[in-house]
């Protein structure tokens, strides 16, 4: 009840979540769709696999990108309503109602996302399959079919997910300070021995094996998970590591040394983002070229591969980039007040601009850093094993754009909405009712 | 101190007129939902004199102290701050204008949660590009009583050790003039009396103008002087005040408005 009131009166706040939603249902909708077109009578057992297969990568991917999206979009929702939940709680709400107030908000939201989606991954659905057609990893006479396993696994696991991931962060968020860092440490060098153990692996396996290319990739991306969830230590390392001189470089390492621990979410996307951007494309890039040199036609095995590997690829730029926007943007907006008092202490808004900036910049070079690292531990033993050399020979190409990606996000979104913030007079921004 | 007005920098010796406002309006909203917070306010206060604003609720005393800081722009009106005076010009202007001669107190102290003690009070040093000299800021905070709390952060403060950093901060750039915005309306008694004997002594000792908006006719009692506002306009004037005679102006400041009418 309360849930229904608090999302009718502030639509634009659970903007973000329904994006992530909708977006979240079209992806697995879509791959989902292949399960039912399989499913038909009369469909070659060919197009069968790869169909099925292509739904069932893709679709895992799907189930937990879309936690991570959501879970990450009402984090930063919950963090910003303490106030208007600290005031429910005074004003007689218990934890256990709060908890249905935020969790009943997120099914909600979810349920119009996932509704939402239908339509879109209907569409979708019928462009893959014209896509593989056209490959001829499917055959022509194979018609696109939008069934009961598509709609209900969209529609349950944006639910589910919503629901999870609602129910955790108002649990942290009521519980205040909460001591995880014994977990989270285990789990991040857990991640940290298991993909170096998958990316030393690699050379146990035969060059021309199908799955060279999952040993060295699962390393990277474990490895990229155990830095993620290093991320505020990396961050304070590197922050005791930097001489930077200026107001405004000064103020940035201090903000960043004290809010590492909010800022986690926005390196773990970045570190996550440019690992499985940069590893997945370079090794298709070496792979492919492989082939090529070899003088072999790919198999449909191997372009499987090659398609689930791009759209993989596509699916995690996109859904990282409206992660790392929203939680950027609610950050920043949420800054207004420490804005209104920097401009008071004598900060013109160039110099508030410039501390965004800096902070902006040692963000996205940490991230990029780590990510880079990464993905490097599993490009080099799969280029080894695949080829003569140790680096790729594909160059800087990939990497640099998706640096680029990356620090368009990561930069346009905070200076954009530092921007924007800065607009209100500073006297109106320190305003306790703001 | 020829042709002050073209004076840039602060250097040039305090001008004998701390503060000048001249016919000073501004209306906030348009139309028909227009509010004169101001209305032709000129006042003139004198280089080292502490004075109290006080007015209801609504009466323009925070648009005053606004308008007169360079926080806000006046529709119309000269304002000038030690002899210069403040013109148009954007926000990193008006910044500039601010940093070298003006220093705030406010009600919410306004103290950045993620720096020290001790790197809050130089930190408008540092925003100026100035050298920061840490002997310097030890022996401000420790004339406020916290020369012990160099390393504490905001939040580890009680709120009148807040608004003691906040004083600390304001003399650290020795300003002109300091600006003070209900600086006792957080605190209890015992910590607005430190409050308001810090400011005072940064008039008799250090040489200071202090202006102080506030509501609280005990805290305008530490003032030298008094000015009255009632509707955007100047409504009287009392020096050497008490707490007593203050509550008694307040209370009928309404009835002088009519009978002057």
């Amino acid at each position: 009840m309360l849930a229904m009131r608090s999302i009718r009166q502030r639509p634009g706040r659970f903007l973000a979540t329904l994006l992530s939603a909708f977006l979240g249902a079209a992806i697995i909708m879509t791959f989902n769709s292949m399960h039912d077109t399989a499913a038909q009578s009369g469909v070659d057992s060919v197009s069968a696999e790869t169909l099925t297969t292509a739904a069932s990568v893709v679709g895992g991917y799907g189930t937990l990108l879309v936690f991570f999206a959501v879970a990450s979009t009402l984090t930063v929702n919950v963090r910003q309503r303490a106030a208007e939940l600290e005031l429910l709680r005074c004003s007689g709400a218990t934890p256990a109602q709060l908890k249905r107030m935020v969790v009943g908000e997120a099914v909600a939201v979810a349920l119009v996302g996932a509704v939402l989606a239908i339509g879109p991954a209907m569409l979708g659905g019928q462009a893959l399959l014209e896509v593989f057609q056209d490959s001829g990893q499917v055959d022509r006479s194979v018609d696109h079919s939008f069934g009961a396993i598509a709609l209900l696994s969209g529609v349950d696991i944006t639910l589910l997910a919503a629901a999870g991931a609602a129910f955790l962060a108002v649990r942290r968020a009521t519980r205040g300070h909460e001591r995880r860092g014994r977990g989270r440490t285990f789990f991040a060098y857990a991640a940290l021995v298991t993909g170096a153990a998958a990316v030393c692996s690699t050379f146990a396996i035969s060059a021309t094996d199908a799955a060279l290319m999952a040993a060295p990739a699962y390393g990277a991306i474990l490895l990229s998970v155990g830095f993620a969830l290093l991320s505020p230590r990396l961050l304070k390392g590197v922050l005791d590591r930097l001489p930077l001189t200026g107001a405004s470089g000064w103020l940035a390492v201090r903000n960043l040394r004290r809010r590492a621990d909010h800022l986690a979410g926005i390196l773990m996307s970045l570190i996550l983002f440019t690992a499985v951007a940069t590893a997945t494309l370079y090794m298709q890039a070496v792979e492919s070229d492989a082939v090529e040199a070899s003088g072999l036609t790919k198999s449909v095995d191997a372009k499987n591969l090659e398609t689930l590997n791009f759209t993989v690829v596509g699916i995690i730029v996109v859904f990282v980039c409206v992660m790392l926007v929203n939680s950027l943007y609610a950050a920043t907006t949420y800054r207004r007040r420490e804005f209104g008092q920097q401009r008071l202490a004598g900060a013109t808004p160039g110099q508030v601009l410039g501390t965004v900036g800096t902070e902006g910049l040692i963000l996205t070079v940490t991230g990029l850093f780590f990510g880079t690292v990464a993905a490097l531990a599993g490009i080099i033993p799969f280029t080894v094993v695949r080829t003569d050399s140790v680096l790729p020979h594909q160059g800087l190409g990939i990497w640099l754009a998706v640096v680029s990606v990356a620090a368009a996000a990561t930069l346009g979104t905070s200076l954009a909405t530092a921007r924007r913030v800065l607009r209100t007079p500073a006297v109106g921004a320190v305003a306790v009712a703001a | 101190m020829f042709r002050a007005g073209s004076r840039r920098t602060h250097d040039t010796g305090p001008a004998a007129e701390a503060l000048r406002l001249v016919k000073v309006t501004k209306t906030y909203g348009t139309d028909e939902s227009a509010v004169t917070a101001l209305d032709g306010v000129t006042l003139t206060l004198g280089r080292g004199t502490f004075t109290a604003v006080m007015g209801p609720s609504g009466s323009g005393k925070s648009t005053l102290l606004q308008c007169a800081a360079g926080l806000d722009r006046p529709d119309s009106g000269i304002v000038r701050v030690d002899g210069t005076e403040l013109t148009g010009g954007g926000e990193a202007e008006l910044t500039k204008f601010r940093r070298g001669r003006i220093g705030f107190v406010f009600q919410q102290y306004n103290l950045l949660d993620t720096l020290t003690v001790a790197q809050n009070t130089v930190l408008p040093l540092r925003l100026a590009g100035r050298r920061v000299d840490r002997a310097r800021a030890r022996e401000v905070l420790t004339s406020v009583g916290l020369g012990d709390r160099l390393g504490h952060r905001p939040d580890q403060l009680s709120g009148g050790q807040r608004q003691r950093v906040a004083i600390a901060r304001a003399l650290v750039t020795e300003p002109r003039v300091i600006f003070a915005d209900e600086p006792t309306g957080a605190l209890d008694t015992r910590s607005a009396r430190d409050v308001l004997r810090l400011l005072q002594q940064a008039v008799g000792v250090h040489g200071r103008t202090v202006v102080m908006v506030t509501h609280d006719p005990v805290a305008a009692s530490y003032a030298d002087s008094v000015l009255f506002l009632a509707d955007g306009r100047l409504a009287g004037r009392m020096d050497a005040p008490t707490a007593d005679a203050v509550a008694e102006r307040l209370a009928h400041l309404g009835d002088d408005m009519t009978a002057g009418v």
